[in-house]
């Protein structure tokens, strides 16, 4: 064991990755192979990181538009709704409650309108205040709408409370929550399903490829070879495909998000494919580089195991 | 050196390759060891190496018993001892230089000593013009001459040679068969397995002589191919 030790040290690392490269240089139709394959596969995953990123935008912008409205009788005292408003910022479920008087929301309304002469006409009429003090409740998610509404109609200082937007709204907000819902689990469904795929046919190209050289890996065997020393380039080979295939993947991926980018800008406008790419430049590149790398690596240590059976 | 005591290697019930082996071979010894195809020339060789291993009875190589070297201690027997085959097994994927070296490197050979020896053993197989040639860029003769010199770039005190002449010609033959020659004549022991006639009485040293998996015969001077 010490003995293996020693030759193991003595086959540098330097000794197999030059190996490895030599073997991936020379058998370049099989090099090329695996590494279109381990490429297609990491242009998979990262569209299912645009993907995932699309729909994670869908559904929190979904998620902005839900709120819960509370509004307030023209009797309710101010301290009144203030000791409301702090209740619900009490609960674990509501995430932010603004209030606005009914002076605030006259005011917006007129800036709102402000170009409706008509309605401009109108309110100067009125020699009132026609709106209503609310309350305008976020909760942490969908599912809480209910329970907060529950919990303002048990509330002592009940009587203040107008009505609550919610019932009118319940149909919407549960159609969204439904559709964003959806979205998440079939957008990570079909994230782990095309992920598989990609790495089942990864590791199965790998193999192949590997299963190609089992007559070498029989002749290394022979001469005396330990596993390390036939493992050692086949791993570092696996590696210089997952390299190649990364550069391959994101030379293919960035023009194709520099041109569908603009086009997704077009329809929907807070979804910005390109400004999400660079931003998380480094963390892609990671990715990339990294799911090339261990998947090379990891492939080809799996599918070399097989044949080092002595 | 080696010893093969009561060795039998049933591959199935019907089917014996070797049956009750016994053989003594001292080191230095030239032995060549002849018979038919199927005789179990190539079994008994396998033995050697571990790459096959016996039903029953002990193979003993230099004091030790080959059942007791574990798996992962295979790869040294196997560099102790330098093999040839009729078949070359040489890695295509390398050049001449390099399925030398890989030889060596495996054994845990610095770049220094890869870079002296390597160069040597082509010269004394003749292929110093050849060491950036690929093996299918080589003749037959000159593929098992590569792959004497991988066999030899251990210094192995034992070289087995299965069928080394078998996939060449007389010429070619004749020169494998010098160069196994002036390696026993540096004390490496050399056990060639063979059915070519010709090249059994022409070395006229040890002949062992197999019969369906028996060794029938076993003339220890100046032997011939006789069956």
């Amino acid at each position: 064991m010490e003995k293996e030790k020693q030759v193991v040290k003595s086959y540098s690392l330097a000794r197999i990755i030059k190996a490895g490269w030599i073997n991936f240089r020379r058998n370049s139709f099989l090099s090329f192979g695996a590494t279109g394959i381990l490429a297609l596969a990491l242009l998979v995953l990262s569209g299912l990181i645009i993907l995932n990123f699309f729909t994670d935008t869908v559904v929190s912008s979904l998620d902005e538009k839900v709120d819960v409205s509370v509004y307030f009788q023209d009797s309710a005292k101010e301290d009144q709704i203030l000791k409301i408003k702090s209740d619900l910022e009490g609960l674990n479920n509501v995430k932010a409650v603004a209030y606005v008087s009914k002076e605030q929301a006259l005011e917006d309304f007129k800036s709102r309108h402000g170009t409706d002469q008509l309605i401009q006409d109108s309110i100067s009429e009125l020699d009132y205040n026609p709106l209503q003090s609310s309350l305008n409740v976020k909760a942490t998610a969908f599912g809480q709408y209910a329970s907060i509404v529950k919990f303002l109609e048990d509330n002592p200082l009940k009587t203040a409370i107008d009505k609550i937007n919610f019932y009118e709204n319940e149909a919407a907000i549960n159609r969204i929550e439904s559709i964003s819902k959806g979205l998440s689990v079939w957008g990570t469904t079909i994230t782990i399903f095309l992920a598989l795929v990609a790495v089942l046919v990864t590791f199965n190209t790998i193999r192949l490829t590997i299963y190609n050289k089992k007559e070498e890996i029989e002749i290394m065997k022979l001469v005396g070879a330990s596993s390390w020393h036939i493992r050692g380039p086949f791993v570092a080979e696996g590696a210089f495909y997952g390299i190649f295939a990364a550069i391959l993947a994101l030379a293919i991926f960035y023009p194709a998000i520099h041109f569908a980018s603009p086009k997704v800008l077009s329809f929907a406008p807070n979804i910005n494919l390109q400004g999400y790419f660079m931003n998380y430049l480094g963390e892609m590149l990671l990715v990339v580089f990294g799911v090339g790398l261990l998947l090379g690596m990891i492939s080809s240590g799996i599918a070399i195991r097989k044949h080092l059976k002595i | 050196m080696i010893n093969f005591k009561k060795v039998t290697k049933k591959y199935t019930h019907h089917f014996t390759a070797l049956e009750d082996i016994n053989l003594e071979i001292k080191p230095g010894e030239f032995v060549s060891l002849v018979g038919p195809s199927g005789a179990g020339k190539s079994t008994l060789i396998k033995m050697l190496i571990k790459e096959d291993r016996p039903t029953s009875g002990q193979v003993i190589l230099d004091g030790v018993d080959l059942a007791d070297v574990r798996d992962r201690d295979i790869p040294f027997l196997r560099r102790k001892i330098g093999t040839i085959f009729q078949d070359f097994r040489l890695l295509d994927s390398k050049t001449a230089f390099e399925n030398v070296a890989f030889a060596l490197e495996v054994s845990g050979a610095g770049e220094d000593e890869i870079a002296e020896d390597v160069p040597r053993v082509l010269a004394i197989v003749g292929l110093s013009e050849k060491h950036t040639n690929f093996p299918k860029e080589m003749s037959g003769g000159e593929k098992q001459r590569l792959a004497i010199a991988r066999a030899l770039i251990h210094r192995p005190k034992i070289i087995l040679a299965d069928e080394p002449t078998g996939n060449l010609d007389l010429v070619n033959s004749y020169d494998v068969l010098k160069l196994l020659w002036r390696i026993n004549e540096l004390g490496t022991t050399v056990i060639l397995a063979t059915h070519d006639r010709e090249i059994v009485n022409t070395v006229g040293k040890r002949v062992i002589s197999m019969e369906k998996g028996r060794v029938v015969r076993d003339q220890l001077e100046g032997g011939k191919y006789i069956i």
